[in-house]
């Protein structure tokens, strides 16, 4: 369908439905003010409704255009629905259309492209009134006619409201605005059948007035909305029918919170409108302002109200887990999926001034090697003989948004616009569309996400093997805990699953006050021992057999592994050289990189980079030395940091000490090397043992990308500036990834370069270059495109929560190192008033707000997630929240951490169980109602009689309540019942009920694998035990933070201040 | 008066040493920006003078203070009191893992340096070329180089 417009890049791959039914001739273009075809039946076009200079609004244009619109927005007076009868059209269309009467909707939505083409109106009238059937189809043949050129073109979104409507579902309670309407002949269907209907009508309608008062000027260029009344009914000009406007949609506004339909229109441009991309939005602001899908949330100002005049319940709050933004997906088919790359909001701005009015950030959170289910594995293209394309110019490797022309020789690219040549090998004719034949069978070509396999140009040396180093801390504490028998037994186990077999090379070295070296050479049959405790001056005392071929050696590794429990334990040096070991480990490790993985038990005492405790002096809080506290001390882990990463080497830490191990110095190491911290505090092994050994298993076996940089291309005139997660970054734009895996997302920030942005869409491309674990070095390779936009609501309707609040807490976890944390919170509420301000300023002109708090839709749970982030361990309450080792681990984490999981850990899952495990016969789909039913995190939901579960992904808390029945605590807990949780273990007992809820846990954790859920027992009213629960019940007001309603109280208030 | 001649040399040689350190460093950045020179070099080559450089900032300033020249103290002692901030909190060092997020505020702070600098170069090119002349008016026979060629 493209063809005609070969001009538009953007929208390649359009699938070819269109929503008309019949294209519209090709030559339409918005503005081109083609005659209206009254006969012509599908293709009637709207003459340009509004004049051109009115950029935003449709309505204002003359003659009767101007009235068709009108209804759409316009609110009637109460009066004028009482008597639907009287207020037909005043034309009538010249359609023979369905009675005037009928059509007495209000059309809230506008007419503009209508979707009656494709169908038939999901949705039976909103108000409730009798259907009517008649699919439009029908009836129209071109349905099409609803497709007004808008003058306005580019910018103003049209088209959703009608998609909106075609596809919503038929659910009467649909926020849509009855939109749909247009007016063309053929959707009958959509007027509701007024007649029978008008009784209904007017009861309906009386309560509207009050609420909407404002909605008379929510067109700023409408006329007067005198005139408005008068001519409910839109004469459309070129036959459409005229649509009479239905006050009725607003009722969904209403109420307190109301949910607005769903932002996204699905798709629905018509391909080749320039506007397309437009279109894709949801209506622009001046034509479909009562459609804006704005929620709200009256707040205490209705007089009589009782204070808080806030329903808790009816917050909005995300109990869905992350709903991703759907639109953005259907307007690109071709994107790659979001769980690889989100944007904050998927319209870009054009201009720098947009940008400042957007208050929240704009970026990206990317997650290059996100865990994919089965039969969706990004698919592996092998250019071999033709080197893989890339544009000369900027460098973007082949994607499905190249344009291919001069019959299939050349090939444009999408991000620079350069014309490239197609190399012999590679080339294929086009067909008619002009595509190229073989589009189906390239994957690069048909799809978002690929990996080509890399050319020897791309390798500086040969790829490397998998390689893991262990350092592991042997001194007195790690031997009581536990956690070298649990280390050793857990790499014993994974030795046959680590990738990359045969090539797969290990090392260790363990370290107390003395480096201990390990020769596992294949020869030998038990591993050497050497000692060098020489901690100045570090050397290796073998040139190789530190780092052998796991496959080789596996025998003699197994040895040392069985036997480094006990040859350890009746150390009891409380030393530890940490920073000598590093070095050694570094120069061992250097020739070839890999993943060390560091087992820190105690504060490092010895040598090189020893740390003091640091912290102790309650009285650095609050002061402008506490973020000192949060950032390295000593710059020898910088400096090492940075080593391991020139290397190739990741750090993963793990650190188990119950007292202060600095995880702020040590964790850099991590940090810097694209690695991960997992801390345990107090770790036991008989606690704790089941934790590590998932968590360290997954680290061994997961797969992983070694020796990778990553880089994100983006069009002209805009630039990402800022990048945040854990990673160094080797070039202004390159990030060095010594190891990548699936559980590391890394976000990143927009700038624009230029101050306005011409193109109507803009590109984005993530490459990851690194070598697999078979040895092979790849490129993964992901495209998205997304839409410039000129209209801030456009941004807001588009925006991403759960990116906009990754974003957030990773700039917020920056802060703390360098601010307190209070101005580190103070600083995300700010940025959520403003945003909320902005968006709010831009609808007080169009409607009467009041003391309604309003957001968009796509942001309705951004202060509850700003609220979570507030009280996340690595920001909440001050020094006594939090230990400095928690909050340390806790932002490290969060740094890496991908968008759902994110969301999750801020706003956990609680789920109520007594239900599920008293019911005799539970099946799969009980388990699986019971964990979709996720209650608000408040104690009122819980009930002293439940059981519940909470899981925030990374542990489980179990809370009994007081009066829960004996019998079910017997069965979970056996005799330990009535015993204090806190020593109580939680393990399978012989029941039918311990059984189901382990295989209910077991389902969990499973589903979420990353890290291991530990499960925690806490019973109602046992202090102060219980608190680790009541902390994390984010809408509720503990000590000192705010609870939910404040919260939005305090936000509402705010945004009024100079509203 | 010979040795305020020298005193004046003394001034025109420190301030040319901490101009070319200064332009050494605004140049490594820029080649770091540009891709010529990888970081970790970058940030050995300029770390190494950062020190240096303080020292030799601080012995002008104080030898400005000592020997009254006020006015070019006035100049001075901003950058250096700048110099001593950065020393005690330990951001005096360029840091090699955060070095691509804070290029832009290095150059900037090494440009506005260089900009004191070159104040501070006219001033001691000015002070000097008055003790030339007033030699060469006292002494009329006396040249230029002569007088420098004293010591």
């Amino acid at each position: 369908m493209g063809t005609e417009n070969p001009g538009r890049p953007a929208y390649p791959g359009r699938p070819a439905t269109t929503p008309f039914g019949a294209p519209p001739p090709p030559n339409v273009r918005p503005f081109s003010s083609t005659p209206p075809i009254p006969g012509s039946g599908p293709s009637t076009f709207r003459p340009t409704t509004a004049p051109p200079s009115q950029a935003n609004t449709p309505f204002a244009s003359s003659g009767p255009m101007a009235e068709t619109e009108a209804p759409g927005f316009q609110p009637r007076p109460p009066s004028t629905f009482s008597n639907p009868s009287a207020a037909p059209p005043p034309a009538l269309p010249s359609y023979g259309s369905p009675a005037p009467g009928a059509r007495n909707f209000q059309r809230f939505s506008t007419p503009q492209f209508t979707q009656a083409p494709q169908g038939p109106p999901a949705r039976p009238p909103t108000m409730g009134q009798a259907p009517f059937g008649t699919p439009p189809a029908a009836l129209v043949p071109g349905a099409p006619p609803a497709f007004r050129p808008t003058a306005n073109v580019p910018a103003v979104p049209m088209g959703l409201p009608p998609q909106r409507a075609t596809y919503a579902p038929p659910g009467g309670s649909v926020p849509q605005l009855p939109s749909e309407s247009v007016p063309s002949v053929p959707r009958p269907n959509f007027q509701q059948s007024y007649p029978a209907a008008d009784p209904s009508v007017p009861t309906g309608r009386p309560t509207v007035p009050p609420l909407f008062p404002g909605y008379p000027n929510q067109r700023p260029h409408a006329p007067p909305p005198a005139t408005l009344s008068q001519s409910p009914f839109a004469a459309r000009p070129a036959g459409d029918v005229p649509a009479p406007v239905v006050a009725s949609p607003f009722q969904t506004h209403q109420g307190g919170y109301v949910q607005p339909h769903t932002v996204p229109a699905p798709f629905g441009m018509p391909p080749r409108d320039p506007m397309q991309h437009s279109a894709s939005g949801p209506p622009s602001n001046a034509m479909y302002g009562l459609m804006e899908d704005f929620n709200s949330l009256s707040i205490g100002s209705v007089p009589g109200s009782l204070d808080p005049g806030v329903d808790s319940k009816a917050l909005p709050r995300p109990l869905d887990g992350d709903v991703e933004p759907t639109s953005f997906r259907e307007m690109f088919p071709l994107n790659c999926h979001s769980r690889y790359l989100r944007l904050t909001t998927s319209a870009i701005p054009n201009s720098q001034s947009l940008i400042s009015r957007w208050h929240l950030p704009l970026g990206a959170v990317v997650c290059p090697l996100a865990e994919v289910p089965e039969g969706e594995e990004v698919s592996i293209v092998n250019f071999a003989s033709s080197g893989i394309i890339r544009c000369r110019r900027c460098r973007t490797y082949i994607n499905p948004y190249v344009t291919f022309t001069d019959a299939g020789r050349k090939w444009r690219c999408n991000i620079c616009s350069l014309l490239n040549d197609v190399p012999g090998d590679y080339y294929a004719p086009l067909d008619a569309m002009g595509k190229r034949v073989d589009f189906d069978q390239r994957p690069e070509l048909a799809k978002g996400s690929v990996e080509f396999v890399a050319p020897t140009e791309y390798m500086v040396r040969p790829p490397m093997p998998p390689l893991y180093f262990f350092l592991i801390d042997v001194s007195v504490s790690a031997v009581r805990s536990g956690m070298i028998e649990v280390v050793a037994q857990t790499i014993r186990s994974c030795l046959d699953d680590l990738p990359g077999f045969p090539r797969t090379q290990i090392g260790f070295i363990t370290y107390d006050s003395t480096i201990h070296f390990y020769n596992m050479k294949s020869s030998l049959t038990q591993p050497q021992m050497m000692v060098v405790s020489d901690l100045d001056d570090i050397f290796v005392p073998l040139p190789d057999d530190l780092l052998v071929n796991l496959s080789e050696s596996k025998t003699v590794v197994e040895t040392f592994l069985d036997s480094l429990p006990s040859m350890f334990q009746d150390n009891v040096n409380v030393e530890s050289a940490f920073g000598p070991a590093l070095k050694a480990a570094l120069m061992v490790m250097s020739q070839l990189g890999g993943k060390l993985l560091i087992f820190q038990n105690t504060l490092p005492s010895l040598g090189v980079g020893r740390l003091k405790l640091r912290g102790d002096d309650v009285r650095v809080y609050g002061t402008d030395k506490e973020p000192a506290l949060r950032t390295p001390e000593d710059p020898f882990y910088k400096q090492m940091a940075a080593d391991l990463t020139k290397y190739q080497i990741g750090a993963n830490v793990y650190a188990f000490s119950d007292r202060y191990t600095d995880i702020a110095s040590i964790g850099t190491l991590a940090k810097y090397t694209g690695g991960q911290i997992y801390y345990y505090p107090a770790f036991q092994s008989a606690s704790h043992k089941e934790k590590l050994r998932h968590e360290l298993a997954r680290d061994l076996t997961r797969e992983t990308a070694w020796e990778a940089v990553m880089r994100i291309r983006c069009g002209k005139g805009i630039r990402f500036t800022s990048y945040h997660g854990n990673f160094m970054l080797r070039s202004t734009d390159l990030l060095a990834l010594p190891s990548v895996d699936c559980d590391k997302a890394y976000a990143m920030q927009l700038s624009l370069e230029e101050t306005l942005l011409t193109t109507q869409t803009v590109y984005f491309q993530v490459a990851l270059l690194y070598t697999a674990s078979c040895g092979e070095r790849r490129i993964r390779v992901h495209t998205a495109a997304a839409p410039v936009v000129t209209d801030l609501g456009e941004m807001y309707r588009q925006a991403d929560t759960g990116a906009v609040i990754s974003l957030f807490t990773r700039l917020a976890i920056e802060k703390t190192l360098s601010h307190k944390l209070e101005d580190a919170r103070t600083a995300v509420q700010q940025r959520i008033v403003k945003a909320l301000r902005e968006y709010r300023n831009l609808h007080s002109v169009q409607h009467r707000l009041g003391g309604r708090m309003i957001y968009p839709e796509s942001l309705k749970y951004l202060p509850l997630y700003g609220l979570a982030l507030c009280k996340s361990t690595a920001l909440r309450g001050s020094y006594a929240d939090a230990s400095l080792d928690e909050r340390s681990a806790a932002g490290f984490t969060m740094m890496a951490l991908p968008v759902k999981k994110l969301l999750k850990l801020l706003y956990p899952n609680l789920l109520r169980i007594d239900e599920y495990l008293l019911k005799p016969s539970a099946s799969a789909q009980d388990a699986e109602s019971t964990m979709k039913a996720r209650l608000p995190l408040t104690m009122d939901s819980l009930d002293s009689r439940g059981l519940y579960l909470f899981d925030d992904g990374f542990r489980f808390i179990l809370w009994f309540g007081r009066m829960l029945s004996p019998e079910i605590s017997q069965n979970l807990l056996g005799h330990d019942f009535a015993a204090d949780l806190s020593r109580v273990a939680f393990s399978e007992r012989d029941s039918e009920m311990s059984r189901k809820l382990c295989a209910l846990l077991q389902k969990i954790r499973e589903s979420d694998p990353s890290y291991y859920h530990l499960c925690h027992l806490v019973r109602q009213g046992e202090q102060p035990r219980e608190a680790i629960l009541i902390m994390s019940l984010v809408d509720d007001q503990i000590g000192g933070t705010s609870g939910y309603v404040d919260w939005i109280m305090q936000i509402h208030r705010q945004v009024q201040q100079n509203a | 008066m010979v040795s305020a001649l020298i005193l004046s040399v003394t001034f025109l040689i420190i301030n040319i040493l901490l101009f070319a350190s200064t332009f050494y460093q605004v140049l490594i950045l820029s080649d770091l920006e540009a891709d010529y020179v990888n970081m970790y070099e970058a940030a050995s080559q300029i770390n190494r003078w950062i020190l240096p450089e303080f020292v030799l900032q601080g012995v002008l300033t104080l030898l400005l203070l000592v020997t009254g020249h006020w006015i070019m103290f006035l100049i001075s002692v901003p950058l250096t009191c700048y110099h001593v901030m950065l020393y005690i909190k330990k951001r005096h060092l360029i840091d090699v893992t955060e070095i691509f997020r804070v290029i832009g505020a290095e150059k900037k702070y090494r440009l506005v340096k260089l900009g004191l600098l070159s104040i501070l170069f006219l001033c001691v090119i000015f002070r000097f070329l008055v003790l030339v002349t007033f030699y060469h008016s006292q002494y009329g026979e006396l040249d230029i180089r002569s007088s420098i060629l004293e010591f």
